[in-house]
């Protein structure tokens, strides 16, 4: 895992470059001017937009304002996705800064969760990371972590530190090697071609006959259409870089070998 | 010895087991497929007149005296906020056998609610995760106005809330549908195998069959409104009823 470390820190420090920009209907005293923000791909957008907030509401009046929410291209943007997922989901192949439209008014309930204070990003985060355990060890190493190990997790993202951070997730990574690894992988295949939001399903890291899985034959076996023509794993990278609405996803506690966002792609260079 | 978790295919035995049941008892479920492929949820939808306490029901996530988050599987509910005084006679209509609870030791004042008929949607869906069905559900007024985490919270029976309180069985929180991409109210599996194991093995121990998902909807259901007939389990079925548990 040391030697992986560049990895690990490339993937952890990977920014989006984004203009926030005020819905025009909503009541404002003067004009709202935009607001630049590098959003860290690996946290949560309501996690890291108070200063969005912040700029905004000094223009609005207080009666004008109830639950943000963010929209890009009439699409309500699920703040419960890693901010990653969502830019390659939606916007991975248009031209940076990624343009973001906020709302204060009609929040989507039909399409979009609440969120009504970051107890409940650390919720849904921690509920992630245990979900992920129980399919890599039972849940065994993150119920075996005492309840101050779960807040640095938390800490750790929040207030991005790499080192905090990491110094509790790389429990979560390992494995004994008798094991082959992990029970199953955490994975998820997020979509917009469906009203399935994702793919998600059982798989072992190891065929039945020994040998090591790679990132092809998950998708020969999760979403085959992904794979036309039996292309060789390099022809498939090309293919799914170029497709704007399949991304292969992980949570943040996966091998380092996947990003926890664009599948084994960097991210295009801003 | 039997295990305490359910695998995909014992689940949807359990399922069609069920929906038989249901059939006959016209309880209203049924399976839902999503595109054609095997996989899929049961559902069923209910009118329920409940009395919501207008007051809030707990010191709202986030509020500065909390220095833990409700995550589920930890200890639960803050205990501080979570039970509020609800007049006694809030109790949906339709489940009987909770009319006499009129005498309710821990409610103190009487609150002003309002009586509301509600639309609630219930779906059972599959956790890979966890080896468990899990309970998602929605609620909404007739003009299909949804109801807020609060709302919901309000209309679980006072006996129900504390069990919560005191029980890390389930917390309620807002999740999206892993089928449907909607938010949705679920009731948090991390503990099904723990209540489920003492079921299970009990049933392994007299040699009865059991029904997996059925046992565990009778546990998770009536915490929000949704009634378990006790014909589900009294009623002869036409099939054999396998035991839904895999054996070791």
């Amino acid at each position: 895992m040391a030697d992986d470390k560049d990895v690990l820190r490339d993937v952890w420090f990977g920014r989006i470059p984004t203009c926030f920009t005020l819905n025009q209907d909503e009541v404002t005293e003067r004009e709202a001017e935009p607001y630049y923000l590098l959003l860290p791909r690996v946290s949560y957008l309501t996690l890291v937009t108070d200063k969005v907030k912040k700029h905004f509401l000094k223009v609005m009046k207080a009666e004008d304002v109830e639950e943000m929410w963010f929209e890009y291209e009439g699409t309500p943007l699920k703040w419960h996705y890693p901010i990653g997922v969502l830019f390659d989901l939606h916007a991975s192949n248009t031209v940076l800064p990624w343009s973001i439209t906020v709302h204060f008014k009609n929040f989507p309930d039909r399409d979009l969760l609440h969120c009504p204070s970051s107890s409940v990003i650390e919720a849904h985060f921690m509920s992630s990371i245990k979900e992920a355990d129980a399919l890599k060890h039972k849940s065994q190493v993150v119920n075996d972590m005492q309840k101050k190990d779960h807040k640095q997790l938390w800490m750790g993202l929040q207030n991005d530190k790499f080192d905090q951070f990491w110094a509790m997730n790389r429990k979560l990574m390992e494995y004994s090697t008798e094991d082959g690894g992990f029970r199953y992988i955490p994975f998820r295949i997020y979509q917009t071609m469906s009203d399935r939001p994702f793919i998600q399903k059982l798989f072992r890291p190891v065929s039945p006959e020994g040998n090591v899985h790679t990132l092809g034959d998950l998708l020969k076996e999760m979403y085959p259409t992904a794979l036309p023509n039996d292309e060789p794993l390099a022809g498939t990278l090309d293919q799914l870089k170029s497709s704007p609405t399949t991304t292969t996803t992980t949570t943040t506690t996966t091998p380092p070998c996947m990003s926890d966002t664009g599948a084994l792609i960097p991210p295009p260079t801003p | 010895m039997s295990s305490s978790v359910l695998d995909e295919q014992n689940f949807h035995h359990c399922c069609r087991l069920l929906l038989q049941q249901s059939e006959q008892l016209k309880d209203g479920w049924s399976w839902e497929a999503v595109q054609g492929s095997e996989e899929g949820y049961l559902r069923k939808t209910a009118l329920r007149s409940v009395v919501t306490d207008s007051r809030p029901v707990w010191d709202h996530e986030g509020s500065s005296s909390e220095s833990e988050p409700h995550t589920p599987c930890h200890t639960g509910l803050d205990q501080s906020g979570l039970v509020a005084p609800v007049d006694a006679d809030s109790i949906e209509g339709d489940i009987d056998d909770e009319e006499d609870e009129g005498e309710d030791e821990g409610a103190c004042t009487v609150s002003e609610g309002s009586s509301q008929v509600l639309q609630y949607e219930y779906h059972i869906v599959y956790s890979c995760s966890y080896c468990t069905p899990v309970l998602y559900f929605r609620a909404s007024t007739l003009e299909g106005k949804s109801l807020s985490l609060e709302e919901v919270w309000s209309s679980v029976h006072p006996n129900f809330r504390l069990r919560l309180q005191n029980s890390p069985l389930n917390t309620i929180t807002l999740q999206e549908h892993p089928l449907l991409g909607q938010p949705f109210f679920m009731l948090h599996p991390c503990r099904t195998e723990e209540f489920m194991r003492p079921v299970l093995q009990a049933a392994q121990d007299q040699h009865r069959p059991v029904n997996y998902v059925l046992s565990w909807l009778s546990v998770v259901g009536p915490v929000v409104g949704l009634d378990v007939p006790l014909k589900y389990s009294t009623q002869l079925h036409p099939t054999a009823s396998l035991s839904s548990t895999k054996p070791d």
